[in-house]
């Protein structure tokens, strides 16, 4: 495995191009791939995400089986003539597995996941249940705690000191998730975009919700996290959610 | 020397030194004849009493711009109450919403009486002209043993909440001292001003010239912002996943 970072050039017309429709992100990084054919359906799976730092500071996260040729990207999006130098490629990309054999139960790691939380409702008795966003941070939150037993990790709890609340809990008794965890959700963006049907001339409309995840998780079950890295956590994996990546935590407090 | 100092505040003010005719000027501080004559008319002294305007007039009198505010034109198109007949088309500047600390200095005696004045006037005090009534108490309290320079660089920040606050990026503000400068500083390249008053008589008044040397003071800002909150794009958490891992061994 591997994770490759690039950084965008945001100034560029090819940036913003790419930028601006999931679905051309989604088709570059898939072609960067020189030993997989764009044939086979399912291959192994290759993740990617968007970390928007600040307006010029934009990372373009991939973690895939093999290793990315992303000349393409520099081309379009890149700084061609700083690539040139050996010494300061257009992207830097690092071998994943050493990483991953190295997680072990009990190992504490500030993370972030840009995701797609999503459920699935009835509105009414006999209708087929329906793929629904959550929109709220209290219910993107509970989605992601649902979601960590299974994905091999526990997001920290607060300790108490730093918690608003006694407990972390509302007044009413309720869990409170943003006072009781060490995590944070922000950027809400909903990605819509047209997506032509491959049978006909129809276009379908695609609206994807993400929210960015940020913070501290305890390995509960590494090859379940080993997973979870390598694999994605929840919906729409090819329009750049479900990548979460892994950081040591900061020394001093 | 003691020092006696003035909060002058008002909606409107207008101070005059070379108004004449129908175009009533106004500077943009305010001048040694309004002040005086305030505190002349607080004490109650008649219009041709020139002998007891002498020893105000000997005060030495300092400045501070607080608020400059803005300058603004009436076009005066009045009529005469009774007969109905117009009045002459004049003119009128006006500064609104400035806020000014005026400073005298003199004789200890002297400036507690006029203190004492200022709080109960025999003519109410305005703002340079009639129509200009000051919006707080003017007088803000009688300091023995200072400089009229000490006394005017010590005096807080006296302009408006809303002027504090629009400055509050700023902990210090630098703030303009118009005074008379002391026989030591005159070089004779000093700015002058005819605003000396000799006599208020009603038939001819008459002014002298007065230096006016220009300095500047830093003052706190009572309302200045502790810290500045960060910029809105430095809250995205730090995140390198990069860093932990190692390069790879050719």
């Amino acid at each position: 495995m591997y994770l490759t970072r690039f950084r965008v050039n945001t100034g560029r017309p090819g940036a913003r191009r790419l930028l601006s429709s999931p679905q051309s992100l989604h088709a570059a990084a898939m072609s960067s791939f020189p030993g997989l054919l764009p044939t086979t359906t399912d291959g192994p799976r290759v993740l990617w995400r968007l970390d928007h730092n600040a307006r010029a500071e934009v990372f373009l996260y991939i973690v895939s089986p093999e290793r990315p040729d992303l000349t393409h990207l520099v081309e379009q999006a890149g700084w061609p003539a700083a690539a040139l130098d050996p010494d300061t490629p257009g992207w830097q990309t690092r071998p994943y597995a050493p990483f991953l054999e190295r997680l072990t139960k009990g190992g504490t790691w500030a993370f972030r996941l840009t995701a797609n939380p999503v459920h699935h409702i009835r509105r009414k008795d006999g209708e087929p249940t329906k793929r629904t966003a959550h929109r709220t941070p209290v219910h993107q939150k509970a989605w992601l705690l649902d979601r960590q037993e299974r994905s091999g990790f526990r997001v920290v709890e607060k300790s108490d000191e730093n918690r608003l609340l006694p407990g972390g809990t509302t007044h009413q008794g309720h869990i409170h998730h943003g006072d009781r965890h060490e995590l944070t959700v922000r950027e809400p963006r909903s990605l819509a975009f047209f997506k032509s049907d491959e049978a006909g001339p129809q276009r379908h409309r695609v609206t994807v919700v993400t929210a960015t995840f940020d913070g501290r998780l305890e390995v509960t079950d590494a090859e379940a996290l080993r997973r979870t890295l390598t694999q994605g956590l929840g919906k729409a994996k090819a329009y750049g959610c479900g990548l979460m990546t892994l950081a040591p935590l900061p020394t001093t407090e | 020397m003691s020092v006696l100092t003035l909060r002058l505040a008002g909606p409107l003010q207008a101070w005059g030194a070379s108004a004449r005719f129908i175009r009533r000027t106004t500077e943009a501080a305010p001048t040694k004849s309004g002040v005086i004559g305030m505190l002349a008319a607080a004490q109650g002294l008649q219009r041709g009493d020139d002998a007891g305007l002498a020893p105000l007039s000997a005060l030495r009198f300092g400045v501070r711009i607080d608020q400059p505010g803005t300058r603004i034109r009436d076009f005066q198109t009045a009529h005469h109450a009774v007969t109905g007949k117009s009045m002459p088309l004049s003119e009128r500047f006006y500064l609104a919403d400035a806020v000014f600390v005026a400073a005298l200095e003199g004789d200890h005696t002297l400036l507690t009486a006029l203190h004492t004045a200022l709080r109960a006037p025999v003519y109410p005090p305005y703002l340079g002209r009639r129509s200009c009534p000051p919006s707080l108490p003017v007088e803000l309290g009688v300091h023995p043993d200072i400089s009229l320079d000490q006394a005017l660089r010590n005096e807080p920040w006296q302009a408006s909440a809303w002027h504090q606050k629009r400055h509050r990026d700023q902990p210090t503000v630098t703030l303009v001292i118009l005074r008379e400068a002391t026989s030591a500083e005159r070089d004779g390249d000093e700015d002058v001003l005819r605003d000396q008053p000799l006599s208020f008589a009603a038939e001819h008044r008459r002014h002298t010239l007065r230096t006016v040397l220009s300095t500047i003071v830093n003052v706190p800002n009572p309302l200045a912002r502790a810290t500045r909150l960060p910029a809105s794009g430095h809250t995205v958490p730090h995140h390198d996943p990069l860093g932990g891992l190692e390069e790879e061994t050719a």
